[in-house]
């Protein structure tokens, strides 16, 4: 049961990281958070879709590094598949969240 | 679920797991004889109602999927026939659109997922290595609502009031405003009933993969074809309840006037979207995943190999499982949804492609590697592959916003759509049966009219649908009945509408093939593919028992041919039915070591009573007798009480030698038995449905154009009293169930923490009552408060279902069948009570958050 839920860690935090983004654009173009300036040209909207895009990667990439320094004596698809999860995972966040860096929010 | 792998490395669990002796061998015959006697359905037409056997559920799941498919067939006909030109007078406007609404419902709804869920009804048990499903009296039940529900729809059709609406029913169009009459209810009610069938069906093949492979077939080595259906079961758990919240939420507009979708108090029609393509895309894979199944499974013994990268295929599965509830707003692309959402989304779609296109190079280089053979499998698969790919690359297209927008509901749409659902379900699952045919009659084929069905269908498919995308660009809207004004689109239609009739044909001649082949096929011989697979090492048609002794370790090693008489001489785990019961063996998750023996219950008309007890609710909402309804309610928890005491009254708890010197305790004595894993996976589904919840009070709060809503009752000390009450009514609740759950493990079983459990849920129904009836707005005033009508409703049903499990298990303490080493109900309450509480306290949560920040 462990196995099953390192291999499912990766994908479930890029869905949690997903629906967070997802979660708080919607929230901050329905109140207006783009025009509140935090720092600087920096808006609070876009410093929240930051934090938590970057967390989300952060978050991927530690589970990927832990799994990669794991000790490999399990065989074949039972020390993979965690890893193939993992990297599923962190490259969903960065490709489908980057629009968080290239579109406007709202 | 049990852990196998936390302490022992894998090699060391393989090693334990092989030490299981094998059974002396002993005669066939007799082994047949005994076990047929315990296994076998009723005689005559009562034992087709009181069946609960997985094959003939199975069967009977695709018998009626295909009776289904074949009423959608006539009514595209009758679409296509209205199409053939500009202004048929074939049907009118009403009619037509009765028609192409019941087409879609019927062939997502009561087609595709009925076929699949029969599929791996059918087969699982037979690859997996064991006797049945799980819980073989939940699929009789989700047989008969399936059954109900469809007859429902098409009682709607026969008398003139159908849906009307689309197979999505868009809001407002399917309000009460703008579809009065019974048919949008039809829907929401019928295809509600439907779903029961497939969240039982969800629920039974996850617990059957997890828990019952044969003692040595670890995850990591089962049959693809299980991972499939174990990520498509996890999907239907999560995916469906979206679909069933949203189901009601508009059936409880139209019937009681609470506005969830109508802008002007507060609703939105983008909820009912949201919610429905939370459901909708998911679906599409839900779909996808059981065909790419077969097609994993029957490519490499057509190609006489093995599969190529399965671990990339694993890793694939993995992918679509996630990245699926992704994609949904791309569905909405024109709704007017904010760039950086678009854009989400659209990358989401993109990614997609990428494992799909995993399992098809997966497929290419197994037939690359391997010495492909043309039987009539491989036609359909090369179909399959011609045609899935069409479908996969006009969806990429579709995932690029702009050309979305250009497409959006045209027939470019519909012809994208028919791409993806018969290239990537109808081929597979046509290879699926002529693969599976002489394990299902016992009878081989008779030749080349199966090749001239797949000729026809493919040529007529690809006639009518091909030139859809042209109609589709040329600016055809979908779903419109005449176009006396657009004679660019006549000649496409009127072509599609004949090539159509060719693809009838076709599947009209595919029909005839299984059934000549089920009546007047000569004798298949046992393996007739020399496939690799446990369902191929049983005798043809398979038995009722399936398998005279559970294959071990000593089995899954070698070819399904090689291992058929060695299991039915009892040289497997647990042979025979020395005992007058249905056994069979539960192994761990992970690297299925045996764990303990489950009894199953026998023939029962009992799932029957309840999916017509859920029936008389459905029809007395469809007939507007709201205030019976309890009553049903009633019939319907009263009947699930006896399904619980059925399970109860199963005898002996002694250990059982499954092996020699091998002796396992039977399910009494687990806490971790086949029914906690089911309340899991059920209490996920339900968990999804309230997370669901919680998305539309955000949703509506933050979106919606109607919000702020007027000021709510002042929010006095009585509200907050009541509030406070029944969050720990519900807390002390769950404590008594903790504490009665503890006390039992450690030998002192006592029925007073259960009794206050039943105290406790008691007292949070009346507190959530009073909240209700003294304290909440009126509900059809605003969205707002329609949302907290039904949080409330969410969480008195909770405590009601916790009270009642609280109860059952006072019943079984009273009557000491509750022991030191039998927890009974016990788990299962503690864990709908932890449920029930939790779920309380985040909704009094959102609330209170709700009015805090005004």
């Amino acid at each position: 049961m462990r196995w099953l839920g390192l291999s499912l860690a990766g994908p479930a935090i890029w869905a949690a990281g997903f629906t967070l983004v997802y979660a708080l654009h919607g929230a901050g173009c329905a109140q207006g958070w783009t025009d509140i300036a935090v720092a600087g040209a920096v808006s609070l909207h876009a410093l929240l879709l930051w934090s938590a895009w970057l967390a989300t990667l952060a978050a991927g990439g530690l589970l990927l590094a832990r799994l990669l320094a794991a000790a490999p004596k399990a065989p074949g698809l039972v020390r993979a598949l965690p890893r193939a999860g993992a990297w599923i995972g962190l490259g969903a966040t960065a490709f489908t969240l980057l629009p968080v860096a290239l579109a406007t929010s709202c | 679920m049990t852990d196998a792998t936390a302490d022992r490395t894998p090699a060391e669990a393989r090693a334990e797991t092989l030490a299981i002796p094998a059974n002396p061998p002993q005669r066939a015959l007799a082994l047949h004889r005994a076990l047929d006697r315990v296994w076998r359905n009723d005689r005559g037409w009562w034992g087709q109602v009181t069946a609960v056997n997985h094959t003939t559920l199975g069967l009977r799941f695709m018998g009626t999927a295909l009776v289904f498919f074949a009423i959608g067939g006539v009514l595209a006909m009758l679409v296509r026939t209205q199409l053939a030109t500009p202004g048929g007078a074939f049907l009118d406007t009403e009619l037509y659109n009765q028609i192409f609404t019941m087409h879609g419902s019927i062939m997502m709804f009561l087609f595709a997922i009925p076929m699949l869920e029969g599929l791996g009804i059918y087969l699982l048990p037979k690859m997996l290595g064991t006797r049945d499903l799980a819980f073989p009296r939940l699929t009789a039940l989700g047989y008969w609502c399936y059954l109900f529900g469809g007859l429902i729809l098409l009682a709607a059709l026969l008398f003139g009031v159908a849906p009307r609406d689309g197979w999505f029913m868009y809001t407002p169009l399917s309000g009460a405003t703008h579809s009065p009459g019974i048919n949008a209810d039809v829907w929401l009610l019928g295809i509600t009933f439907v779903e029961i069938s497939a969240l039982c069906a969800a629920v039974e093949i996850t617990v059957t993969i997890l828990r019952q492979r044969a003692p040595g077939m670890r995850l990591t080595e089962m049959p693809l074809f299980a991972w499939y259906m174990l990520g498509t079961s996890a999907m239907m758990l999560v995916g469906f309840p979206p679909l069933i919240l949203a189901s009601v939420l508009l059936e409880i507009e139209r019937a009681f006037d609470w506005p969830f979708f109508e802008v002007a108090r507060g609703g939105d029609p983008l909820l009912w979207q949201h919610l429905f393509w939370l459901f909708g895309h998911p679906e599409v894979y839900i779909i996808f995943l059981p065909a790419a199944g077969a097609l994993s499974t029957i490519i490499p013994v057509m190609c006489r190999t093995e599969i190529l990268g399965y671990g990339a295929i694993v890793a694939a599965i993995l992918a679509l499982v996630f990245l699926s509830f992704g994609l949904w707003v791309h569905h909405m692309f024109t709704v007017g949804i904010p760039h950086m959402a678009l854009a989400f989304f659209s990358a989401a779609s993109l990614l997609v492609a990428v494992p799909t296109a995993v399992q098809v190079f997966a497929w290419i280089g197994t037939m690359w590697k391997g010495r492909p053979e043309l039987h009539l499998p491989m036609y359909h698969i090369l179909g399959f592959f011609l045609t899935f790919v069409m479908g996969g690359l006009t969806g990429v297209m579709l995932a690029v916003v702009p050309f979305n927008w250009q497409a959006h509901d045209t027939a470019f749409v519909t012809a994208h759509l028919h791409y993806v659902l018969i290239g990537g379900f109808v081929f597979p699952m046509m290879a699926a049966a002529a693969w599976w045919m002489p394990l299902v009659s016992g009878r081989a084929r008779i030749r080349s009219l199966g090749e001239a069905a797949f000729w026809l269908i493919l040529v007529g498919f690809h006639g009518t649908f091909f030139l859809m995308h042209l109609t589709g660009l040329l600016g055809m809207p979908r779903r419109i009945d005449v176009y006396p004004d657009n004679p660019e689109w006549i000649w496409l239609n009127l072509t599609s509408s004949v090539f159509g009739f060719v693809m009838t044909i076709g599947f009209a001649l595919f029909a005839l093939d299984l059934v000549l082949q089920a009546v007047m096929g000569q004798r298949s011989r046992r393996d007739p593919w020399r496939a690799p697979t446990l369902d191929w090492s049983l005798a043809l048609p398979t038995p009722s028992y399936t398998f005279a002794s559970i294959p071990g370790p000593r089995q899954l090693d070698r070819p399904a041919g090689a291992v058929a008489l060695p299991l039915a001489r009892g040289e497997g785990l647990l042979p025979g039915a020395p005992r007058p019961r249905r056994e069979l063996l539960v192994t761990t998750v992970g690297d299925a070591r045996p764990d303990h023996v489950a009894l199953l219950p026998g023939n029962s008309a009992l799932p029957l009573a309840v999916a017509a007890a859920i029936g008389s609710f459905v029809l007395l909402m469809l007939a507007g007798f709201y205030a019976l309804t309890p009553l049903s309610l009633v019939l319907v928890a009263v009947l699930v009480w006896c399904w619980g005491r059925g399970l109860v009254r199963q005898g002996d708890a002694a250990p059982v030698e499954v092996a020699p010197g091998l002796s396992l305790p039977v399910q009494t004595a687990r806490r971790r038995t086949l029914g906690w894993s089911g309340n899991l996976c059920l209490l996920l589904a339900n968990g999804t449905f309230f997370a669901s919840l919680i998305f539309g009070v955000g949703f509506l709060s933050l979106v919606a154009p109607g919000w702020p809503a007027p000021p709510a009752r002042a929010a006095d000390a009585g509200a907050a009293g009541w509030v406070v009450v029944a969050l720990l009514a519900l807390l002390v609740a769950a404590i008594c169930a903790r504490l009665a759950d503890a006390r039992q493990r450690n030998g002192h079983v006592s029925g007073r923490p259960a009794l206050a459990g039943v105290a406790g849920n008691a007292v949070a129904l009346v507190a959530i009552a009073a909240l209700a009836l003294l304290h909440m707005d009126d509900p059809t005033q605003h969205a707002r408060d329609a949302l907290r009508g039904v949080l409330a409703g969410y969480a008195a049903l909770h405590a009601l279902t916790a009270g009642g499990l609280a109860a059952f298990a006072w019943q079984q303490l009273r009557r000491g069948e509750i022991a030191t080493r039998h927890g009974g109900a016990l788990p299962t309450w503690r864990l709908w009570q932890d449920f029930a509480a939790a779920t309380a306290l985040i909704g009094a949560a959102l609330v209170i958050g709700q009015e805090a920040l005004g």
